[in-house]
């Protein structure tokens, strides 16, 4: 497998880099969720509005163009519908040709997905309240995807209905993470439109992308933990040195950039996978996701342990991205769910071949 | 970013591999780990393969002919490691030779040590490699085995340890103190030293397995002639480790590799023995194959940096990222074995004891080559910048 960016792969890593560091202080989510003043979402949606809407058609370009776009995007927490519309609504809507990609994907439209019923699964299943949809309240419409029963399996079909948020009764649910909202949805009654139906499997597939975009923003906000610990015990002294210094903080953060490392390129791993549709593709985003998350949450504890009192405090940055970390480890199945699924196609396949 | 190589290079691979189908001896595919005979003694069989590899240009691809190769770039050089590695290839069992003394001959040597590389490569002489000392082992600039020129001659003097395939040498690649008075890492030298020379002594070392490919060496008043020095005088630090530089960008195949190998035979031996329901063990290898399967991502993220011609930060990682890895595999082959996994009689143990014979011998992966302990400390001020102690 080839690493190597192409030049306007690097290009697109870096202008999203600018961007995201230019364009999206911390104080714009400050200021929106954290420490509400009066207006003080509006300068974070003008900042999406203009910086990120073009970017949202990122979700019909190849998964490592949009992994490299969203990496950067995971180093400045924002609080906006990106990875909601561009990695996870748009490719649905895609799967089942439905007319208003068209317009999520020019940034016309915002959007989420309602799938996960009450357990929390990520999977179509007939309950009428789903949960953890993300972003609600920062989108237009939101894509219900639903199953006639309790869940269906691989070979069965799942209804798709695009509905207005504002015509969906919504309770928005406190998550640790303030800048990526959650709610629980009930399904609207069926009208007279008639769903659009996508294969269990095909869903699986889609959501591959998003979840391996999501581990890829992880990458981006371990990263961001990553420098900033190490800036910071460079500089920080004690008993007249850098604590940076001494070896058992040496050796932690030694142990933390390994397992960053290694989420990075099984991210970048599974993404060429998926584009390439190749046989590892669904293993890979298994990989992907429990180790990017593994590595974000470890970097969060990390980082506040070396940062000591500093980083225990409201002022300083470092709670938004351990809130970040540990609540999209939790999002698109936890770790353990990802290694349970990893679990049963090992076993599995390997006691076919006994 | 893509999966695939080119069309080209996927040509060279399918070349090597029915080479490899047609010639490989049967003792070298897969099976226990490889780390030399009980004795130290190099098998007729890998001698044979080894100069097999060379005179058809698959020992070292990116040298010339000439010298075992096919000038192979270094895409090439990877995919011929992971093709070996992928089938538990070694070609040699002594990499001291081709690895450390034949590129180092090559590139610091005279015309006539020049000419010793090829028979180094081709595994026609044994060579071991003089490094390690008893007070010189992480600390290798602290080595104090002395050679002082009385004019035609190097007088030397000391111990060396850790000395792989001593017994069997024919030649000893030895870092000896030539200025003792001068900072440590600038008073040391190289010579080449026949292992026949008069006051040559050398006692084999058992490891914890039982075998004896280590050994101690004594140097007593061992008479070595000045044109055996190997590049400048007080110049042997820029010597150490000369490995070769092509194939830096693919060394992490072969542990990458054999961990894959593992993983899939530990998930299979659990469900053989039963125990492929055991919801600790299942998390416990699906926790090990997430960790080698990006760990062999890192490694080929690595490569491209490497292909570049930029530094790899990501290759620092991998030999304690390997060596720490294959030990937590071998280990959970033992406790898959339950209250029989310490058993290690070969008519009784399961696979005739290979999980336990191989964790014993990856606890030398953390120290050998550079303690996991050095590595750290490497990573945190070499990759991480972080600030020294």
């Amino acid at each position: 497998m080839d690493f190597s960016l192409t030049p306007e792969q690097e290009m697109l890593r870096d202008t999203a880099s600018a961007l995201f560091s230019r364009e999206f202080p911390s104080s714009l989510v400050r200021d929106a969720c954290y420490d509400p003043v009066t207006g003080g979402a509006s300068a974070a949606e003008a900042a999406f509005d203009r910086h990120l809407r073009p970017w949202i058609s990122m979700g019909d370009e190849s998964v490592v163009d949009q992994c490299l776009f969203m990496e950067e995007a995971g180093a400045a927490i924002t609080t906006a519908p990106l990875w909601s519309s561009s990695a996870l609504a748009l490719p649905v809507l895609r799967a089942v040709n439905h007319p208003d990609a068209d317009r999520v994907a020019d940034g016309s439209l915002t959007a989420t997905v309602a799938l996960a019923g009450s357990a929390g699964e990520w999977r179509a299943n007939g309950d009428v309240l789903k949960v953890l949809v993300t972003d609600f309240g920062l989108v237009d419409i939101v894509v219900f995807v639903d199953a006639d029963g309790e869940s269906v399996d691989s070979g069965g079909e799942a209804h798709v209905w695009v509905v207005p948020a504002g015509d969906l009764q919504a309770r928005v649910v406190e998550n640790m993470d303030l800048a990526r909202p959650l709610a629980e949805v009930t399904r609207r009654p069926p009208g007279d439109d008639q769903p659009l139906t996508i294969t269990e499997g095909d869903l699986g597939s889609v959501l591959e992308r998003a979840t391996v975009v999501l581990a890829a923003e992880m990458v981006g906000t371990a990263r961001w933990l990553k420098e900033t610990t190490i800036e910071y015990v460079s500089t920080r002294e004690q008993f007249g040195k850098p604590v940076g210094s001494f070896q058992g903080l040496q050796w932690k953060l030694v142990d933390a950039s390994l397992e960053l490392e290694k989420a990075g390129a099984a991210v970048y791993y599974a993404a060429m996978c998926i584009d390439a549709d190749d046989p590892d593709r669904h293993r890979a985003t298994h990989v992907a996701k429990s180790a990017a998350g593994a590595t974000a949450r470890r970097w969060a504890k990390d980082a506040m342990q070396a940062h000591g009192g500093i980083g225990y405090t409201w002022e300083h940055d470092l709670h938004l991205y351990l809130r970040r970390a540990n609540a999209a480890d939790r999002l698109l199945g936890d770790s353990a769910w990802h290694m349970e699924q990893l679990a049963l196609d090992l076993f599995q396949s390997q006691g076919q071949r006994v | 970013m893509k999966l695939g190589w080119d069309s080209e290079h996927e040509l060279f691979r399918s070349e090597l591999v029915s080479f490899l189908q047609t010639h490989a001896p049967p003792e070298a595919l897969g099976g226990r780990d490889l780390i030399g005979t009980d004795t130290g003694d190099i098998p007729q069989w890998a001698r044979r393969w080894q100069a097999e590899l060379f005179d058809n240009g698959w020992m070292v691809p990116a040298y010339p002919p000439e010298l075992g190769g096919r000038d192979a770039d270094p895409l090439e050089c990877l995919i011929y490691a992971e093709e070996l590695g992928r089938r538990g290839i070694p070609r040699s069992v002594h990499f001291g030779g081709y690895a450390i003394v034949g590129p180092s001959l090559l590139e610091f040597g005279s015309e006539d040590q020049k000419a010793m590389a090829p028979a180094a490569i081709r595994g026609d002489t044994i060579w071991c490699v003089g490094m390690s000392e008893p007070d010189a082992g992480s600390d290798l600039a602290n080595l104090s085995t002395s050679a002082v020129s009385d004019g035609d001659s190097f007088v030397v003097n000391g111990q060396k340890v850790w000395t792989s395939y001593a017994l069997h040498a024919e030649q000893c690649f030895c870092y000896v103190r030539t200025d003792p008075d001068a900072p440590r890492h600038k008073g040391i030298s190289v010579l080449t030293v026949a292992m026949d020379t008069p006051g040559v002594t050398v006692r084999p070392l058992r490891h914890i397995t039982g075998s004896a490919e280590f050994a101690e060496v004594f140097f007593d008043d061992v008479l070595v002639p000045v044109e055996n020095l190997v590049g400048e005088l007080h110049g042997g630090w820029r010597i150490t480790m000369g490995s070769l530089a092509h194939e830096r960008g693919g060394l992490w195949v072969d542990g990458v590799a054999s961990a894959e190998r593992a993983i899939s035979d530990l998930v299979e031996l659990s469900i053989s023995l039963g125990r492929g329901s055991d919801p600790v063990l299942r998390r416990q290898l699906t926790e090990l194959y997430v960790e080698v399967q990006s760990l062999r991502a890192l490694g080929y993220k690595g490569f491209a940096s490497f292909a570049q011609g930029s530094s790899a930060p990501e290759h620092s990682y991998m030999k304690l990222a390997s060596s720490e890895l294959r030990q937590r595999l071998y280990e959970t082959g033992m406790d898959i074995q339950g209250s029989f996994g310490s058993i290690t009689d070969d008519a009784v143990a399961v696979e005739a004891g290979r999980w336990q014979h191989s964790w014993q011998v990856s606890l030398a992966a953390t120290i050998g080559g550079g303690t996991s302990e050095i590595q750290r400390n490497v990573v945190a001020s070499r990759v991480l910048g972080l600030p020294r102690g």
